[in-house]
């Protein structure tokens, strides 16, 4: 095994930058994908808990169809595909370039085609397994739970948000965490439609300046970094309710 | 819809330029994912049991590998190995065996939970008996806790096969023309109809992933049906078992 490729010239600032932005695109992307991922996760698991049977099953479905076709795939549709099925102007505004004034100095910039087609395919994609995982947070709430919910007159949304949807949550923490790693990893595939992503940019790198085992090396420990710190918070959280329930 | 324009290039996505060109789509999706199969649940048996039985610093070293395969995306140690052994051996690896590769050593590390689990979840009566009889471990191991504990971990093997099909959509990032790139050839030669074509992709990767799922779902109750029965003779297996050994 030759080793010259290991002590070859270290990045170049510049390069180095790319990366950092490119590392800063991937967990933006991570946080708006599991804030939405989460929320319709919680419709979806509702749904597939519902009385109402075309819900349950239309529910059973969309699971069914996200889980089993390959991100790559469905990225490749929303970025490719879906364009093609708008109405003639609408990929126009959306390429375009529009700026959203908020309070003062604030202001948030329409973000590119890829980005909304990664957010979009992510998103849709995420929501397949969170929504499992809260379902099954929600079977692990005792049925006693509920109905003394039902008893004191509470409507079934009632119930779900106010008594067991808070509990169901507790008991899944740990499994959503690792969705949310899994959401992280995943964004790497974004670079396959073409967002300059920390892959993107490491691939970038490597193509620029023929230093493949520094531009990944420091993709990897990036997206080590990131999951590390995700894995530390979850174990500062469970530690943080073990001294909270020791104490009660 | 043009399902003409659709069904004429079907078999291009299904093989490729088969026979007279390099195999390629679908075919070549099943061969990717069927040798990472194999190659990943020898893996992930070898370092389920290292991780079960193993102690001491080597165990910790274990740990580690497997908690950094698990950490990284997929994609990126596609990268490490599809331009990095070719450097780092000197030899031209075709992109196929590194992408294959790359998704064996990821599967393995996500295997090698699910076995270490299933090992631990063999009661400890059943080593004592092994042991008892004056066998060696790694003949308990293999006559006695395997082939219980491999009965409680084959759906994550199945469902991990089914993650192995949707990985190996990733070689089309590093051009290995698999479903997915063929999928994208075809897209921009037609360039007209990109909605069709891939939900079409779609379709056959669903085919396959569910395939797979609802084979999972039957080996399920086909073991936990045999597995109940099994129990209701424990005292003839022991039996049979100390005969053969003898």
């Amino acid at each position: 095994m030759s080793l010259h490729f290991f002590a070859g010239p270290w990045l170049a600032p510049k390069h180095l930058l790319w990366m950092w932005q490119g590392f800063l695109t991937t967990l933006w992307l991570s946080l708006l994908v599991a804030f939405f991922a989460t929320l319709l996760g919680v419709v979806l698991a509702s749904a597939r808990a519902s009385t109402v049977q075309p819900l349950r099953q239309a529910a059973t479905l969309y699971t069914s169809l996200f889980r089993n076709t390959p991100l790559l795939v469905q990225l490749l549709f929303w970025y490719f595909g879906l364009p093609s099925l708008f109405p003639d102007g609408t990929m126009d505004w959306l390429n375009g370039d529009h700026v959203f004034h908020l309070l003062g100095p604030l202001s948030l910039r329409w973000p590119s085609f890829e980005f909304l087609s990664a957010w979009c395919g992510l998103v849709c994609y995420s929501t397949a397994y969170i929504g499992e995982e809260i379902r099954s947070g929600l079977r692990g709430v005792p049925a006693g739970q509920a109905l003394a919910g039902a008893a004191i007159g509470m409507t079934r949304l009632q119930v779900l948000r106010h008594i067991v949807l808070p509990q169901a949550i507790r008991l899944i923490l740990p499994s959503l965490l690792g969705q949310y790693m899994n959401i992280i990893k995943n964004t790497s595939l974004t670079m396959g439609i073409g967002l300059a992503e920390l892959s993107y940019a490491s691939r970038q790198v490597e193509s620029e300046t023929f230093l493949a085992f520094q531009a990944f090396g420091v993709a990897t420990v990036l997206y080590i970094a990131a999951i590390a710190l995700l894995e530390a918070l979850g174990q500062a959280h469970l530690r943080a309710r073990r001294v909270r329930q020791g104490r009660a | 819809m043009q399902l003409a324009v659709i069904v004429d290039n079907l078999p291009y996505l299904l093989w490729g330029n088969y026979p007279e060109g390099p195999l390629g789509g679908a075919a070549l999706t099943v061969l990717l994912s069927a040798g990472s199969a194999i190659l990943s649940a020898l893996l992930g048996l070898a370092l389920g049991v290292l991780l079960a039985i193993g102690q001491g610093s080597w165990h910790r070293l274990l740990v580690v590998v497997i908690g950094f395969l698990r950490a990284i995306p997929v994609l990126m140690l596609i990268f490490w190995t599809y331009f990095l052994l070719p450097i780092a051996f000197g030899i031209d690896v075709p992109g196929v065996l590194s992408v294959m590769l790359a998704l064996s050593l990821v599967s393995g590390a996500y295997l090698a939970h699910a076995v270490a689990a299933g090992i631990s979840g063999i009661s400890a009566g059943q080593w004592q008996a092994g042991l008892s009889l004056g066998l060696p471990r790694w003949q308990v191991l293999h006559h006695i806790i395997l082939p219980q504990a491999l009965q409680i971990m084959l759906p994550s093997f199945v469902n991990q096969w089914v993650t192995l099909v949707k990985d190996s959509s990733l070689a089309y990032i590093v051009g290995v023309g698999e479903l997915s790139f063929v999928a994208a050839q075809v897209n921009s030669r037609l360039m007209v109809y990109p909605a069709e074509v891939f939900l079409l992709v779609g379709l056959l990767y669903f085919l396959m992933c569910s395939g797979l799922e609802q084979f999972a779902l039957w080996v399920g109750r086909h073991f936990s049906a045999d597995r109940r029965a099994a129990q209701r003779q424990v005292p003839q297996a022991t039996v049979s078992l100390t005969a053969s050994q003898a």
